[in-house]
């Protein structure tokens, strides 16, 4: 909605403005909906003035049309398919993660989420040498985490701490800080953390729900909004910097009693492909760190492709000697 | 308003009818006609958007391949277009039409641009910037005569938002959508194009879906002036399919499970008594195919 003032285009005068106001047009939209002919009248200006007026706003404010061919020529030069660095889970994923999507990861506690996202954030970093921003809602990511799994990448610490240095992370707590760090990283800051070293090609948020799963239900539609004003920044971001948003989310049980991912039909419409990851029922070991991801939504696969992945993947001893590694208990 | 001889001719010279846009879907002889509003309404998963793809390369493409060669204008209220798929789907239907083994991969380009073409995409990212840019379509739509179809994907995406900006007044809420429906109106009247129109569930069913009874979490729930412009209804939603043993047929590892689709088709037109109609469809590669 936005108010007509002095200035906004060539001919919108002080005095033009007065008498438009008295005629209760005071926004853009009553300027352009309104019967332009009986406006004239009303504000003693001429037709042609008020006519032009119009055009000139209508084609600053509106969403420019773009034809399906130079749309497509467009996409097929800018996205690009990022592997989250496990085979398996890239093969659910259709080969990994799309720039300009979001793709979700919904999961139980303890299913996973974080740590398939920190080895999201480490292998972009490390392998792909680009930068990642990731937004931690849940105090859950250390840098030790990180650097663990970089260790095992290489032994070289110059290399490492590159590596670490392409991961810009962000710690909030609550949905307008959320909104703050998305829209600022929207007008310059993601540019600014490309500077030195590789663009940014992922935005983590770990984990969305649990800044907008407080704010939903009851009767307010705040939570509602302020759920589709995350939705809608995180996508316009992936889509005009080119990067892949990766956001996970928890699970409920539906009436049925099946798992399902949290934040409600408004939300299911929002991430172009969801991710389901279980712990694997039938371990021999109690603390496996074996996971199955399921594909729950996706364009381009058909749903329920299922496959089983270790979460140790990116942690494992690349440079040949054997053994398994454990996984440390995270710092508390 | 004045307009000129061209501009008048434009906009009475009759748009392409798009009654037969897909006959399996509508009742009999009940497609769209002009100036009719279509609603997708389903929950997610429920193949919505892939019918609004089949439908898009229905117009799209050329006569010779099945189609209407006609332009359409897409709005993207939530950047759900995907044009890697809406292109796949185009090449297959291309390649299904073409006999084998005749046409060199430039031909492919230059039907696939030419098909592309047809097609033009907005971007909207709130119910203002909807209504701004269905205002400034006015200008396309009576300089593109072949223009004959508007798809909105989806007209709820702004539900949310506006319902929290309009405060406590229902009226308030409603206000933006109503304008742009009051819009899409007046376009509809002169210009006689078709809109489709997707609109996301915001409610889930816990009950048992009965086949002809309207449950409580399928009854509309937009604005009232946008609910007197649709005149046809489709009711998206899953089948809980059985293992599909023909596919396992002569025991292949693979036991694909194909999701079943069915679409409920509610025509409401002033000329017409109510007319229902139920199919199903299931997704492959190539797009939607009809059972």
């Amino acid at each position: 909605m936005a108010g007509l003032s002095e200035g906004m285009c060539p001919g919108l005068d002080e005095v033009l403005l007065r008498s438009l106001r008295a005629a209760d047009v005071k926004t853009v939209e009553d300027l352009v909906s309104s019967d332009i002919e009986e406006l004239a009248r009303k504000c003693s200006v001429s037709y042609k003035a008020l006519f032009a007026i119009r055009r000139v706003l209508l084609a600053q404010h509106t969403a420019f049309p773009v034809s399906g061919a130079d749309l497509y020529e467009e996409l097929l030069s800018s996205t690009a398919i990022i592997s989250t660095g496990n085979p398996s889970l890239d093969k659910v994923l259709d080969s990994g993660l799309y720039t300009g999507e979001i793709t979700e990861l919904s999961g139980g506690p303890g299913s996973g989420k974080s740590q398939v996202c920190f080895g999201v954030a480490v292998h972009i970093s490390y392998q792909l040498k680009q930068s990642v921003i990731f937004i931690d809602t849940t105090g859950g990511l250390t840098a030790r985490r990180l650097l663990q799994m970089l260790q095992t990448e290489t032994s070289n610490t110059e290399e490492q701490m590159e590596a670490l240095q392409r991961i810009h992370i962000f710690r909030l707590f609550d949905v307008y800080s959320l909104l703050d760090c998305l829209h600022s990283l929207r007008s310059g800051r993601l540019q600014q953390a490309s500077v030195g070293g590789g663009s940014v090609k992922a935005v983590i948020v770990d984990s969305v729900s649990a800044v907008i799963a407080p704010l939903l239900g009851g009767k307010q539609n705040e939570g509602m909004s302020l759920m589709i004003q995350v939705a809608g920044t995180l996508k316009t971001m992936a889509k005009d910097f080119n990067v892949a948003a990766l956001v996970t989310n928890h699970v409920t049980r539906s009436g049925s009693g099946e798992v399902q991912p949290g934040l409600g039909v408004s939300w299911s419409h929002i991430p172009r492909t969801r991710v389901l990851l279980e712990q694997v029922e039938k371990a021999l070991v109690s603390q496996s760190t074996l996971r199955s991801a399921t594909l729950i939504k996706s364009s381009r696969q058909p749903c329920h492709i299922k496959e089983v992945f270790d979460l140790q993947w990116w942690s494992r001893s690349k440079e040949g000697s054997s053994g398994k590694r454990k996984l440390d208990e995270t710092d508390s | 308003m004045t307009e000129s001889g061209a501009q008048l001719f434009a906009r009475l010279e009759a748009r392409r009818c798009l009654k037969d846009i897909e006959p399996r879907l509508f009742p009999e002889d009940g497609g769209p006609n002009h100036g009719e509003v279509v609603e997708l309404y389903g929950t997610e998963g429920t193949g919505k958007t892939e019918l609004l793809y089949h439908l898009l390369c229905r117009c799209v493409l050329p006569v010779a391949t099945g189609g209407l060669e006609v332009d359409v204008v897409f709005v993207d209220t939530d950047y759900s277009l995907d044009m890697l798929r809406l292109v796949s789907i185009l090449d297959s239907r291309l390649n299904a039409g073409r006999p084998t083994g005749s046409s060199a991969a430039s031909s492919d380009e230059a039907a696939l641009r030419s098909c592309l073409s047809r097609l033009l995409v907005v971007h909207c990212s709130s119910s203002s910037q909807l209504l701004l840019t269905l205002h400034f379509l006015e200008t396309s739509l009576s300089s593109r005569p072949g223009l004959a179809l508007l798809l909105i994907d989806s007209i709820s995406a702004f539900y949310w938002l506006d319902r929290c900006e309009g405060g406590a007044s229902i009226a308030k809420q409603e206000e933006k959508l109503s304008k742009c429906a009051e819009l899409l109106g007046r376009l509809l009247r002169d210009y006689r194009i078709t809109v489709f129109a997707t609109c996301h569930a915001i409610r889930r069913s816990y009950s048992e879906p009965s086949s002809a009874s309207t449950s409580e979490c399928d009854r509309p729930y937009l604005c009232r002036r946008w609910q007197r412009l649709v005149s046809h209804r489709l009711l998206c939603s899953k089948q809980e399919s059985a293992n599909n043993m023909a596919a396992s047929a002569g025991g292949s590892k693979e036991q694909r499970r194909q999701q079943v689709f069915t679409v409920h088709c509610t025509s409401s037109s002033s000329s017409r008594t109510k007319a229902h109609r139920s199919s199903s469809f299931y997704v492959t590669d190539g797009g939607v195919e009809f059972i």
